[in-house]
């Protein structure tokens, strides 16, 4: 840190600005006071500040309609990833028409810069980002987000439906 | 010797080549499925298209042989739209699902339209839906829809491998790949046909879904499964090896490979390795570092004097051999050096295309080593000598591959009789805990950690290089053979496990680190 060190007469002449910062922190409180509605702050966490729908918040991994995972384990979210903090474990099905499926797949919380690359990358709308930004704990708490957390915890009420179907998109011929 | 021009560029080839063999020999790209260079030609994809001046159609350069004076021509306007467009035919009801597809990043039909930028097809009609997942035999999965009958696995069994497993069933767009009734494509080159299928139509069940092909790296090596020596790529990463493809070799291997040379990587990755050695005194092991316990070992090696008997196996290199019995009978003066010889009634056997009965690498380099320093030895005399107490101390150069040693736990029992064994080996084996008495393990180098040569069947030398390094603190056979005869040699252990053997190293050291002045007093204040 480097601090600037004022010599000669410049020296005495600090008290202006002290009674100018003072004069700057009175009218805000005056303002705050006064008119309440227009104050900058919010109480958190008491109240919470909502922000837009297309925040990017922490992952969430989508289910099909019977409630599966719809993630095929293609590792384009882990391939795309800068942050390196995706992994995955590929398995066979036993449904021939899905084939693979990712019997691990693991998102290091804390590694992620929230990019939404994998948002981006995913062919199957398996992967998003949602609106949560709190992600508090103890130490000692787990940071390491598995399948559990990702696609059914208790904030996403049974999972969030996906928009590509694949028995619809069978149906079409593609 | 007819002359041609392609693209441009004169050039002469043999007589009866024919177009796409002549650019493939001069390195000119042109795309084609079905055309494959160690089989015959089928002409069904209809993708390597040429133009040819004076024909006033584009023709196929699979099936046509070059004339003198020819004019040809693979990057006209005419020649892309009809590539183009027979693109578009194979991609009628091909599913495109390349993010679950295995063969995604090395795929022929994925490079192709993503040049031509045929993402969607442009055809109105339902695709048509045929099987998926079909289980064609022990090592192979077939996925029908993606298949574009480029016929190339059918000529496969009928041409290489000869077993005649596979055909094309049903006409037209339900035309699809299979087997016939109680016959399995179950032979023992089956998973050639995984890597000539030039989609993800055909995929190994060993390394399907294990990883995506852009996460590995790739090296070439010499098979260690056994005398023929094949030229082969091993593809890994950081988490270890993970599958081995045969690499193009005129004179050993042609194209082609066996199916158990492919399970080879697998006793090379840490978890079938022995990490440190081991050291038995009394009734329980202790765990050493490999230097240390060779270092320790060498006490009982240079007191055994004329007690002392060295086994080799043929699975080590010939500069190895070399090292180890020149130190033994030199510098430890001992003539029992005993070649361990595992399947003596099939070594001879062939099978008429690779696979050879002996199942070690370089039996031939071991023979001329031995020869070369003047040692003829029969093993009856190791047994006797054993049973007499003529024989106290043994070094054992054990086999890495060991799935052929079936004779490996009686061998332990037979060196237990020796007192102290001393027994060098690359992969874990059960049978080995069963060493009593003064017993050492030390932790080998495997065939893709060290650079050497193998001699084959046929005399052959192959040399091959370095892969990687799985296990940081494994000694090579030469290294070892110092070691136990007393010398003082530096063993550096690689601190950069599982990364490509030609790339560099870190050049910033925390001497470099120390000193750079911004870093340090930024951690001051």
């Amino acid at each position: 840190m480097s601090v600037v060190q004022r010599t000669g007469e410049v020296r005495k002449w600090y008290m202006l600005g002290i009674l100018g910062g003072l004069v700057i922190t009175g009218q805000h409180l005056l303002k705050n006071l006064f008119q309440r509605k227009k104050m900058m702050t919010i109480n958190y966490p008491e109240e919470k500040y909502e922000y837009s729908p297309r925040f990017k918040g922490n992952h969430v991994l989508t289910v099909k309609k019977d409630g599966s995972l719809r993630c095929t384990a293609c590792m384009l979210c882990a391939t795309n990833c800068p942050a390196e903090c995706i992994t995955i474990v590929a398995a066979e099905h036993e449904d021939p028409s899905v084939e693979k499926y990712p019997i691990h797949y693991e998102i290091d919380i804390l590694r992620c810069v929230f990019c939404g690359f994998c948002e981006e990358a995913c062919p199957v709308d398996a992967v998003r980002m949602g609106p949560e930004w709190q992600t508090p704990g103890r130490s000692g708490a787990n940071f390491q987000y598995g399948i559990d957390y990702l696609a059914y915890r208790p904030q996403l009420k049974g999972g969030i439906q996906t928009f590509v179907d694949d028995e619809e998109r069978h149906k079409a011929g593609i | 010797m007819p002359k041609c021009t392609i693209n441009g560029k004169e050039i002469e080839v043999k007589d009866g080549t024919t177009i796409i063999e002549a650019m493939h020999h001069h390195d000119m790209h042109i795309a084609h499925y079905c055309w494959h260079p160690g089989l015959s030609v089928a002409g069904v994809c209809r993708l390597c298209m040429i133009e040819i001046e004076g024909m006033p159609r584009v023709q196929i350069a699979c099936n046509t042989v070059v004339t003198e004076g020819m004019k040809i021509n693979n990057t006209s306007q005419k020649v892309k739209e009809a590539v183009k467009w027979g693109l578009d035919f194979h991609l009628i009801n091909h599913p495109l699902d390349c993010p679950i597809c295995d063969q995604a990043g090395e795929c022929g039909l994925q490079e192709q339209y993503m040049e031509y930028g045929k993402y969607d097809p442009e055809m109105a009609e339902k695709k048509v839906k045929k099987h998926k997942v079909v289980d064609l035999g022990p090592t192979v999965v077939l996925d029908s829809e993606r298949c574009i009958l480029c016929s190339r696995c059918v000529r496969f069994t009928t041409e290489v491998s000869k077993s005649n497993e596979l055909g094309i069933f049903n006409r037209g767009d339900r035309s699809e790949i299979g087997t016939f009734e109680e016959k399995p494509l179950n032979n023992k080159y089956s998973l050639n046909t995984v890597d000539i299928c030039p989609v993800g139509a055909l995929t190994s069940k060993d390394f399907r879904f294990r990883q995506r092909v852009w996460y590995l790296k790739d090296a070439e090596t010499v098979c260690n499964g056994c005398s023929t020596g094949c030229k082969v790529q091993t593809f890994f990463n950081k988490e270890g090896l993970f599958r081995v493809k045969p690499v193009y070799d005129k004179e050993v291997n042609g194209y082609w490979m066996c199916d158990d040379g492919r399970d080879l990587y697998k006793f090379v990755n840490r978890e079938h390795r022995y990490l440190k050695a081991s050291h038995r005194e009394g009734s329980g092991w202790t765990q050493v570092i490999p230097g240390a316990a060779a270092k320790e070992a060498a006490a009982a090696v240079t007191a055994a004097g004329d007690k002392l008997a060295l086994v080799l196996t043929g699975q080590y290199t010939v500069e190895e051999y070399e090292k180890i019995v020149s130190i033994f009978s030199k510098d430890l003066k001992t003539k029992k050096i005993y070649h361990w010889l595992n399947n003596k009634e099939t070594v001879n056997s062939f099978d008429g295309l690779l696979i050879r009965g002996d199942k070690n690498p370089n039996t031939k380099g071991l023979l001329q080593t031995l020869q070369k320093h003047n040692i003829s030895t029969a093993w009856s005399e190791l047994e006797s000598g054993l049973a007499s107490g003529a024989i106290k101390t043994v070094v054992v150069a054990g086999p890495e591959n060991h799935a052929f040693f079936k004779d490996i736990e009686e061998k332990v029992q037979l060196f237990n009789k020796a007192g102290t064994v001393i027994w060098l080996q690359a992969a874990k084996n059960p049978a080995l805990e069963k060493l009593s008495g003064n017993a050492w393990i030390i932790p080998m180098k495997s065939y893709v950690e060290k650079d050497g040569t193998f001699i084959n069947h046929a005399g052959q030398h192959r040399k091959f290089k370095r892969v990687t390094t799985v296990v940081s603190e494994s000694l090579t056979l030469g290294e070892a053979a110092e070691l136990l005869a007393g010398h003082q040699i530096m063993v550096k252990p690689e601190s950069n496990l599982l990364v490509e053997a030609d790339r560099q190293a870190d050049k910033v050291t925390v001497e470099h680190r120390k000193k750079n002045e911004f870093v340090f007093k930024r951690g001051a204040l």
